[in-house]
């Protein structure tokens, strides 16, 4: 207790704590302020991670190069729009899912329009793209389309497509029957001047036919019109004609990358502006594209009971000597209820040139003017279109003799009548001729015939004959005698006097030469002559104006 | 009194923060300064276990983004990367330099978590009024004051290459917000070591022996 004590007493020299008034007593303590700016701040960045958190989407592509999951950004117009979280194979090990995180502004735009792309450094023919790739790695890139539905699986574009929706210009499709050398990226011209390019290619439907895309910049593609007609551009027009060698061709590009010309004939105006996405028919070249084409076409169906030999696939259809089509096919077929073969003949008409000539209106309509037609006698005919070569072709015509025929189908194809060959007429006038001929008594006439050459024989075996053929050798060497003779005397005379003759010409070609002395004076005779004659003027004119100087003489000068 | 341990708070003295003087307190309530430099004079820290869990609180809500945003982008010849800590702890690791892995590791993952678990234990158990060994709990303390610095290694990592690497366009790095998050939950961490008064481990024993 003492140390206590001692210890107490140590404490009362420790001075007093001075007290202060209490202050305003706060039941909540500021510390706490520190969790809730924690709280705020937390809460904030899981908002803003929220809210700016965008949809998630897949990419397929073919290969995942240059890609790396957390590194690749997906950009458009170099603003970062996400990036890619996973990539992974495909279940089927064909291709590469790409998973990526879009920011919360992609949700609006991205639909089953947009399309996806890498962006790496590529080497062309058209040029070198994206080597600032080379520094910073691939990043994927997008074309975000017309809206459409939303969708969030994509399939990646290996290649960068040539047309973006941000592209002022038109799309327009081409018609063609086969590829040539186009090629994705194969420039369009107008003028000589590149305006777009082939954007897309690929087969038809039906697979009779290729369909291209092709886009015209603006401001070019206001000048496709309705009547435009493109053509194929490609490589080099080597011509040799009556006029000359003529060579054509684009650009260089396009003789590597083949291309595509576009342009109105000239014989025609500028209609309507072509609607976007139009479809038109793409020429092989310029002069198939300037003549006068069409493309609306209809095949029917022909039969012949007769030969058709030169008749060619390709052989043309002609109406009044007007071409309308051409040959298809030509094949046997076996008509099993006639028991007979029959030629069926495929033909390809171009029936614009009907409605061009005014055969129009609805297709019944059509269908009716088409009987009545049939009903006139409108056929079609084989016809020899070359005599040497014995080429035919198929003639419509009408015959108002032909039997009458109905109009039928066959494969969804019109079955044309047709009637028999002006040929098969004359090769049966031929025919009956032959039977003619053959009917003739042709063994009597050679029995007959036999005779008389019998006759003649005996004629000629007769004696008074052979004394004839004597005599006549008598004649003749009594002649040759007289020729001999005649070549011993007169012939050395002959050749004198045809000396001589050659002599008097020498002479007279002598006098004749410029230089020669008869020459010279004829010279000097015709001047005399010819002063003589002017004299004779002068005094023929005196004497007109001056008779009195006949009887006078002539007076002094005046 | 079984012992003879006398304390100051026992004795009615207080001491002041600033100059150490001993003086005699006025009262459980009363409101007191040094007589000697004027400062406020507490028996114990204000509020230490109020503010002590404000701090924790806070830092553990900091923690989340320090983790989850990145802490730097390195943009080399034009490819930026982000990195969070975790992902440069295992970057560190692919790439086979396993003690800067296991430093950055130590420094930036474990002693912070580490730091505000033992905060917390401490905290609870000085609530609960708990006699669970004191004395290892004062020393768990200490080791929070002293390895609590050591979590600033990586701000100063950060601030030393955002300084450093400016090559231009071959390579440059820049500070991301997780290491603004990341230095708050160390700062923050170190406030509340400091607001917690360790003297109250050791008052539950001697107000349990009185």
């Amino acid at each position: 207790m003492s140390d206590s004590k001692k210890d107490v007493s140590d404490l009362n020299n420790v001075p007093e704590a001075e007290v202060r008034s209490r202050k305003r007593h706060f039941s909540f303590s500021i510390v706490w302020l520190v969790p809730l700016v924690a709280v705020l701040i937390g809460g904030w960045l899981v908002f803003k991670a929220l809210s700016e958190k965008g949809p998630e989407i897949t990419i397929t592509f073919k290969s995942a190069d240059g890609l790396e999951a957390g590194k690749t950004k997906i950009k458009y117009k170099d603003v970062q729009l996400g990036q890619v979280s996973a990539i992974k194979l495909s279940e089927d090990l064909s291709t590469v899912i790409v998973t990526a995180e879009l920011v919360k502004e992609a949700e609006n735009f991205i639909s089953v329009n947009t399309r996806f792309w890498v962006i790496r450094a590529r080497v062309g023919v058209s040029g070198v793209s994206g080597l600032g790739t080379l520094f910073s790695g691939a990043y994927i890139t997008l074309d975000p389309g017309k809206p459409g539905n939303t969708t969030h699986h994509f399939k990646g574009l290996e290649l960068p497509p040539l047309v973006t929706a941000d592209l002022p210009g038109s799309l327009f499709l081409l018609e063609a029957d086969n590829r040539g050398s186009l090629d994705i990226g194969s420039p369009v011209y107008y003028r000589k001047i590149q305006v777009g390019q082939v954007v897309e290619y690929r087969l038809a439907e039906d697979g009779h036919s290729i369909h291209f895309k092709v886009f015209i910049n603006a401001p070019y593609h206001a000048y496709v019109y309705q009547n435009t007609r493109f053509w194929n551009a490609s490589g080099i027009d080597f011509k040799l004609d009556t006029q000359g060698v003529r060579i054509d061709t684009e650009s260089l590009v396009s003789i590597m990358m083949g291309g595509i010309s576009f342009g109105i004939p000239q014989a025609e105006a500028p209609n309507t502006p072509a609607e976007p996405e139009a479809m038109f028919r793409l020429f092989r070249n310029m002069d198939e594209a300037k003549e006068r084409t069409y493309w609306l076409k209809s095949k029917s169906i022909l039969y012949f009971d007769e030969s058709v030999r030169g008749l060619d696939i390709g052989a043309p259809v002609e109406f009044w000597g007007i071409q309308m089509g051409q040959v298809l096919d030509v094949k046997l077929v076996f008509d099993s209820k006639k028991e007979d073969f029959r030629i069926r003949v495929v033909v390809e008409t171009e029936t614009e040139r009907f409605y061009e000539a005014g055969f129009i209106g609805n297709d019944v309509e059509r269908q009716q003017l088409f009987v009545n037609l049939l009903a006139r006698g409108f056929r079609a005919q084989l016809k020899t279109g070359n005599l040497l070569t014995g080429k035919q072709t198929i003639a419509l015509d009408f015959f108002p003799d032909a039997p009458p025929a109905t109009l039928t189908m066959e494969d969804g194809a019109a079955v044309f009548p047709t009637v028999p060959t002006p040929m098969e007429e004359i090769s049966t006038k031929f025919m009956n001729i032959l039977q003619k001929i053959d009917g003739l008594p042709i063994e009597q006439i050679g029995n007959d015939l036999r005779d008389t050459v019998h006759g003649a024989k005996q004629i000629a075996e007769s004696p008074e004959i052979l004394e004839s053929i004597k005599n006549l050798n008598a004649t003749l060497q009594e002649t040759r005698l007289l020729v001999s003779d005649l070549r011993t005397t007169v012939t050395p005379e002959i050749s004198a006097v045809l000396e001589e003759a050659r002599q008097s010409l020498d002479n007279a070609e002598q006098m004749l030469n410029a230089d020669a002395p008869l020459q010279v004076k004829m010279n000097t005779a015709l001047e005399e002559i010819g002063g003589a004659a002017r004299s004779m003027r002068l005094l023929m004119d005196y004497l007109e104006r001056h008779p009195e100087s006949l009887l006078r003489g002539k007076g002094p000068t005046e | 009194m079984s012992h003879d341990i006398k304390t100051a708070l026992n004795q009615g003295l207080v001491s002041c923060h600033s100059c150490h003087l001993l003086s005699r307190s006025a009262g459980p309530d009363a409101i007191m300064t040094c007589p000697r430099c004027g400062t406020r004079l507490h028996r114990r820290k204000p509020n230490s276990i109020k503010r002590t869990w404000a701090l924790v609180v806070a830092a553990f809500i900091f923690y989340i983004p320090a983790n989850v945003l990145p802490i730097t982008i390195v943009v080399s010849l034009g490819q930026a990367q982000s990195d969070t800590i975790m992902s440069g702890v295992i970057y560190f690791i692919h790439s086979g330099m396993w003690p800067i892995a296991l430093v950055i590791f130590v420094a930036s993952i474990f002693v912070p978590v580490l730091k505000l678990i033992i905060l917390v234990f401490l905290l609870i158990t000085v609530q609960r009024k708990s006699r669970w060994r004191p004395k290892d709990r004062t020393r768990l303390y200490r080791i929070t004051e002293v390895v609590g610095r050591w979590s600033m290694v990586d701000i100063f990592v950060v601030t030393i290459l955002v300084a450093l690497v400016k090559l231009g366009g071959l390579a440059s790095i820049q500070a991301q917000s997780g290491a603004v998050f990341f230095c708050a939950v160390v700062v923050i961490t170190l406030f509340a070591a400091m607001s917690f008064d360790p003297r109250l481990i050791w008052d539950t024993e001697e107000s349990l022996n009185e």
